[in-house]
């Protein structure tokens, strides 16, 4: 998944555990090989390649499910979250800081737009030049997958991380719940605050490594879609929701909101939450204060 | 500044929060659908199954020991993909002793039964049968094929079946289909003058509905209906002759109930059947299925059969009946009844799990729910004893 990974497990020997876990990464291994958007050979990369075919291309029952909660990210989020948005990144080369140009931006912005897309049950139609990317989805509901697996083999107690998304498959065998740290951004040995989880899953979203700098402004890696621009709202969120899948469709569209919006919206959702905000004030609620 | 956060999660009631949950709740790896089997379970199964001797004054003469088998049975189950298993199947059989060959009056003018051949029969039967599942978010489908051999059958078979969850998995919805067709062709059958060759063929449809009533306990019922046509007769027999064709009805009912004080779980089932034949029968049986820690197992069983005859059923073979007139001394379509009990001893040690179980059968016609009219020689008494092996891997 290009970051990092971490699986714990107790079972009853090691060679129990040995076994489960080569199944638990073979699982993570098949999602991220299905899913991931820099593999040539990823059936996503497949579904990207079809765009503008007239037929479309045929997806399995798991690809729908994931275009579903797509849609349901976008229709929650008025159009924010958008998994088509994929060719906006490609323009913006954080690497060199350079900023594309409003004809760039305008191209790629006829490119992308959930509604433009149709797919019945079987079948995706994508319009030409639009990209797919299921980034704050796929590595989530990785998690919650591996976490569920893990319990039908039996597994009680076990944390899953993948690259700072948590999913729990139970407490900690003497019943404790797990310590997750949250790093603060660009500060990467600082803890911004710590989440015990029992049960469900915590993601985070953030300008953590990739983001940009204009005008004396931040700007994270993700891209709103109304702009053209990355969003310069909150630096960082950690939601803990009962699935991974969720607290990582919340978290992204909280980054997607103007900063005074996104607490709000944090607020509401009901969730407990750490963010930081863009003058670095760690905030949130459903957490005890710890300074 | 550090915060620390103790998340207790309780359902939100946000609307979008709601929203988000289900589509991700939907979503295949999380939801709480069927999934097929993660692990690949090899099985080995011994059987052995001895019907008592018959007494002289059942058979004034020759052979008194009855059928004797022993079963091998291997099985291979294994996850193929991320949606679908496979199995496969392989039995052997080797039988060995004498069957009723034909009744007959004895000297007390009770009927009597006398058994096929001084030397008795010894057969064998391999059968090898492959079969698939498919697992759907709700549901799953199967189908299977199937050869069997013995020295004198053949049968080629296969099966669809699937079933589907409704009401958030309370329900289950099954159905299925099987058809075989057997070719028959008895050993030495020009010198006793026995048919040669014969052929039947059998399609059976089921239908199931399981109901899980709440956390403990839960009910099925399920129907299937069976069509039978070609040869149906005993060919080893003297004087056997059945209709070409069979109807057979059969309603299955079955309650479990987990008891959580005792740590067991208690099975109920009652099953009737009905052919055109004229068989009716009613099956009841109840089991207890207490657990002994978290690896031993302990199942007493007891079950109760009773049926009526076939119409043409006779206990004593009358010769002087034209061959155009149904008629057969086969025990199995007289009056009578069963009682049986056994056990099985379930130990379970993860990748192993091995499982003895031993059974007494007796067939009476005392037992009978239905009146007797001609009691029938032979009945059957058995002892039953196996001992399986399961492994995953």
């Amino acid at each position: 998944m290009g970051s990092f990974c971490e699986i714990q497990i107790f079972a009853e020997s090691r060679i129990d555990a040995k076994k489960i876990l080569s199944r638990l990464t073979e699982e993570v291994a098949r999602l991220e090989k299905k899913y991931s958007r820099f593999r040539n050979d990823s059936f996503l990369t497949e579904i990207n390649r079809s765009a503008g075919r007239k037929h479309g291309i045929e997806i399995d029952s798991e690809t729908q499910s994931l275009l579903d909660h797509a849609k349901n990210c976008y229709e929650t989020s008025d159009g924010l979250f958008d998994v088509t948005a994929a060719t906006l990144s490609q323009i913006w080369d954080f690497k060199n800081a350079q900023i594309p140009t409003q004809a760039q931006i305008d191209a790629a912005q006829t490119t992308l737009g959930f509604h433009k897309i149709s797919w019945s049950d079987s079948r995706l139609r994508l319009p030409p030049n639009m990209q797919i990317d299921f980034g704050g989805i796929v590595k989530e509901y990785a998690a919650d997958s591996v976490a569920r697996l893990a319990r039908n083999l039996g597994v009680n107690n076990g944390l899953v991380n993948l690259g700072g998304d948590f999913s729990v498959i139970g407490a900690q065998p003497d019943n404790r719940p797990w310590s997750t740290g949250i790093i603060a951004p660009d500060r990467e040995r600082d803890i911004m605050a710590k989440i015990d989880l029992l049960q469900g899953g915590l993601a985070s979203s953030g300008d953590y490594e990739r983001f940009f700098m204009h005008k004396g402004k931040r700007y994270s890696h993700i891209m709103n879609p109304f702009t053209g621009w990355p969003c310069a709202g909150l630096r960082a969120v950690s939601v803990a929701a009962n699935l991974c899948t969720v607290a990582g469709s919340v978290a992204t569209i909280a980054m997607l909101k103007d900063e005074i919006v996104a607490k709000q919206w944090l607020l509401d959702s009901g969730l407990p939450h750490v963010y930081m905000d863009s003058r670095q004030t760690v905030g949130g609620t459903g957490i005890n204060a710890n300074s | 500044m550090q915060l620390a956060a103790h998340a207790t999660l309780k359902n939100s009631d946000s609307a979008n929060i709601i929203a988000l949950s289900s589509t991700a709740l939907a979503l295949p790896g999380i939801a709480l659908a069927d999934a097929p089997p993660t692990q690949s379970t090899a099985s080995y199964k011994l059987s052995n199954y001895q019907e008592d001797d018959l007494s002289r004054s059942e058979v004034p003469s020759g052979e008194l020991n009855r059928y004797d088998i022993d079963v091998h049975q291997f099985q291979l189950v294994a996850p193929m993909g991320r949606n679908m298993s496979v199995h496969v199947d392989a039995n052997y059989e080797s039988l060995s002793g004498a069957s009723p060959w034909f009744t007959s009056v004895g000297l007390d003018g009770k009927p009597v039964v006398n058994l096929s051949g001084a030397s008795g029969i010894s057969d064998s039967r391999s059968e090898l049968s492959v079969g698939t599942r498919y697992y759907l978010d709700n549901g799953s489908f199967a189908g299977n094929i199937g050869y069997s051999e013995e020295n004198d059958y053949r049968a080629v078979y296969f099966g669809l079946n699937g079933e589907r969850h409704y009401n958030d998995d309370l329900t289950t919805l099954a159905g299925g289909f099987s058809y075989s067709s057997d070719d028959i062709f008895p050993t030495d059958a020009a010198l006793f003058n026995r048919v040669r060759d014969e052929d039947k063929r059998s399609s059976s449809v089921f239908v199931s509905l399981t109901q899980i009533i709440n956390q403990v306990s839960s009910f099925q019922t399920a129907l299937s209906f069976t069509e039978q046509s070609g040869f149906l007769s005993d060919p080893y027999k003297l004087r056997d002759v059945r209709p070409e064709d069979k109807t057979q009805i059969a309603w299955s009912n079955s309650y479990r109930r987990f008891f959580v004080a005792a740590n067991a779980a208690l099975h109920v089932n009652y099953r009737f059947y009905h052919d055109d034949f004229g068989i009716n029968s009613h099956t009841s049986d109840v089991s207890w299925h207490q657990n002994l820690g978290r690896q031993f197992q302990i199942v007493p069983q007891l079950r109760y059969y009773s049926q009526s005859a076939a119409d043409f059923f006779t206990n004593v073979d009358d010769f002087l009946n034209p061959l155009s007139e149904y008629q057969s001394s086969d025990y199995r379509l007289s009056a009578f009844g069963a009682i049986s009990g056994g056990f099985s001893l379930i130990a379970d040690m993860g990748s192993w799990k091995a499982t003895l179980t031993a059974e007494r059968y007796l067939a009476n016609d005392k037992y009978s729910a239905y009146d007797i009219s001609q009691p029938s020689t032979a009945l059957v008494k058995y002892n039953r004893l196996s001992l399986g092996v399961d492994f995953s891997f």
